[in-house]
């Protein structure tokens, strides 16, 4: 075997061990200290319930999804003309950059309330919270971004007679991808929590179907333990499958050129 | 020899801010053709100067005048070679050295047949897809000087561009330099630290002194274009070498 094959099993290997030490173990702590199932349920009655209830969690789960993608966009999109326009102008940047890190200091459960009030309850306030979770790692890193321009380029440009618009976009932009989409990634992560603490913030049921959230609050009261870890299994898959996209699109737009993905001899 | 010269530099002064003087009564008559080095230690503000001509920085008194206007209005006629390769790490290649002719407006026909002839021009045809990252630092150095010549400038002005290569990739690029000026002719700026670069290039040495900076030499070399390698081992070349290094010795002490 190869020591690069050999080091890529490991990579899968190690990691799948652990989980299946930890379950044994899971088992072992629950049958030694005879845990019931309302307290601690079983891994396969984990599954099992999240089988039982695929009914109510799979529309959830895609309740919860439109109001992650659509929190997150708004975040990135957002943010990244809020980054442009603190990145090219310095007196905008000293004059709005302040005001946004109070934002950013403010609590989302004293936010959630005021959201409901003014939005009311449901989607709405859901995408307006992860906004809010997602949207200043987007706008610190973009600006970084836009402001860490190489001298040497500006002057290139100066040479050049380069107009605004050209500098924008033939430079500052692509030179700011990187931290674009570090903050993309960031945002990415937080964004399903987000609509998850949204939901469970300012959810409703109303058409009949609540997200996660509103899940998790309602087998919470009923006392279904098994379906509230469940809704913690969904709530794992969402967030892989959200930071796996940002990352493809990472690897997407950077891979040819970045210091960070290129490999060198 | 045309009356107007193409550069002129009357009492030149500058500082930065509040600071000392950076460069001081500097007057120099830089004709069309002409190849004309700045070399000095370090401090001396020869980098300042070079920018000064560029139009990046202006000057705090004193005049200088590229083509008979100020420098800031006469930029399409002149390019500047930074000391590092100043590449964009995220455009190929072909794409770095198209770039000021992008930004200029030209049809993308010609600028595809212009990149292809100047990339040619500086022997890596065969690296247009490549991206910087991958090329050494020799080799990038040739992106920056083939992506300056895209624009045919009269005036081509070079900081350093060498500097940080090994002595023999230098001398090898000074002799591509001046086989490029032979059939591109362009009037030529160039900052170095090496009395060899400066006594092979140039047809004229500006030695500048500091604190501050000032022109205390100027070296004439009569060497006729085109020179080939071998003039560095004629007797001529290393008594002018040692004239010129004698020159920049008495700045520093």
């Amino acid at each position: 075997m190869s020591p690069s094959l050999r080091s890529r099993l490991a990579a899968y290997l190690l990691p799948a061990a652990t989980a299946a030490a930890l379950i044994v173990l899971w088992y072992v702590l629950k049958a030694v200290f005879q845990v019931p199932s309302f307290v601690l349920p079983a891994p396969h009655e984990i599954l099992v319930a999240a089988w039982e209830e695929r009914s109510f969690l799979w529309p959830a789960a895609l309740v919860t999804v439109r109001g992650a993608l659509l929190g997150f966009s708004a975040a990135v999109g957002v943010g990244f003309l809020l980054a442009m326009a603190l990145g090219f102008s310095p007196r905008v940047k000293a004059s709005l950059y302040p005001l946004i890190l109070v934002l950013q200091m403010m609590p989302v459960t004293i936010l959630a309330p005021i959201f409901v009030l003014w939005l009311g309850q449901g989607l709405p306030s859901i995408v307006a919270i992860t906004f809010m979770i997602g949207f200043f790692p987007v706008v610190a890193n973009t600006t970084m971004g836009f402001i860490s321009v190489d001298r040497n380029l500006r002057e290139l440009f100066v040479m050049c007679n380069a107009t605004r618009a050209q500098e924008a976009r033939y430079l500052r932009i692509p030179g700011a991808m990187p931290y674009f989409l570090t903050g993309m990634k960031i945002a990415g992560t937080l964004a399903p929590i987000g609509a998850i603490v949204g939901d469970f913030l300012a959810g409703s049921a109303q058409g009949g179907v609540g997200g996660i959230g509103y899940m998790t609050i309602s087998y919470f009261s009923q006392l279904k333990t098994p379906a509230l870890f469940a809704t913690g299994l969904v709530a794992c898959v969402m967030g892989f499958v959200f930071v796996g996209g940002v990352n493809w699109l990472h690897w997407r737009l950077l891979h040819l050129w970045h210091d960070s993905m290129v490999k060198k001899e | 020899m045309n009356a107007a010269p193409l550069v002129a530099i009357r009492g030149l002064q500058k500082r930065f801010g509040a600071g000392p003087l950076v460069l001081d009564g500097i007057n120099l008559e830089v004709g069309q053709g002409e190849f004309v080095s700045f070399i000095g230690p370090s401090g001396c503000g020869k980098s300042t100067l070079l920018r000064l001509i560029a139009g990046l920085t202006s000057a705090s008194d004193g005049l200088i005048t590229v083509d008979g206007t100020p420098p800031e209005k006469a930029r399409e006629k002149m390019f500047f070679v930074f000391q590092d390769a100043t590449l964009m790490p995220w455009r190929r290649v072909a794409e770095n050295v198209e770039l000021p002719l992008l930004l200029r407006g030209d049809a993308p026909g010609h600028r595809r047949e212009r990149v292809a002839q100047m990339l040619e021009v500086v022997g890596l045809s065969g690296a247009a897809e490549k991206f910087p990252w991958q090329l050494s630092g020799g080799m990038r150095m040739r992106v920056s000087i083939a992506r300056a010549l895209t624009v045919a400038p009269e005036i081509l002005l070079l900081d350093e561009p060498f500097g940080a290569l090994d002595e023999m990739t230098r001398d090898r690029l000074n002799e591509d330099l001046l086989a490029i000026r032979s059939r591109n002719s362009f009037t030529g700026f160039f900052v170095t630290h090496s009395v060899a670069e400066a006594v092979f290039l140039s047809s004229r040495i500006v030695v500048l002194g500091v604190n501050p900076g000032r022109v205390t030499a100027v070296i004439d070399v009569p060497f006729p274009y085109p020179r080939q390698s071998e003039l560095r081992e004629t007797p001529a070349f290393l008594r002018l070498l040692a004239t010129t290094a004698h020159a920049l010795r008495a700045v520093r002490s």
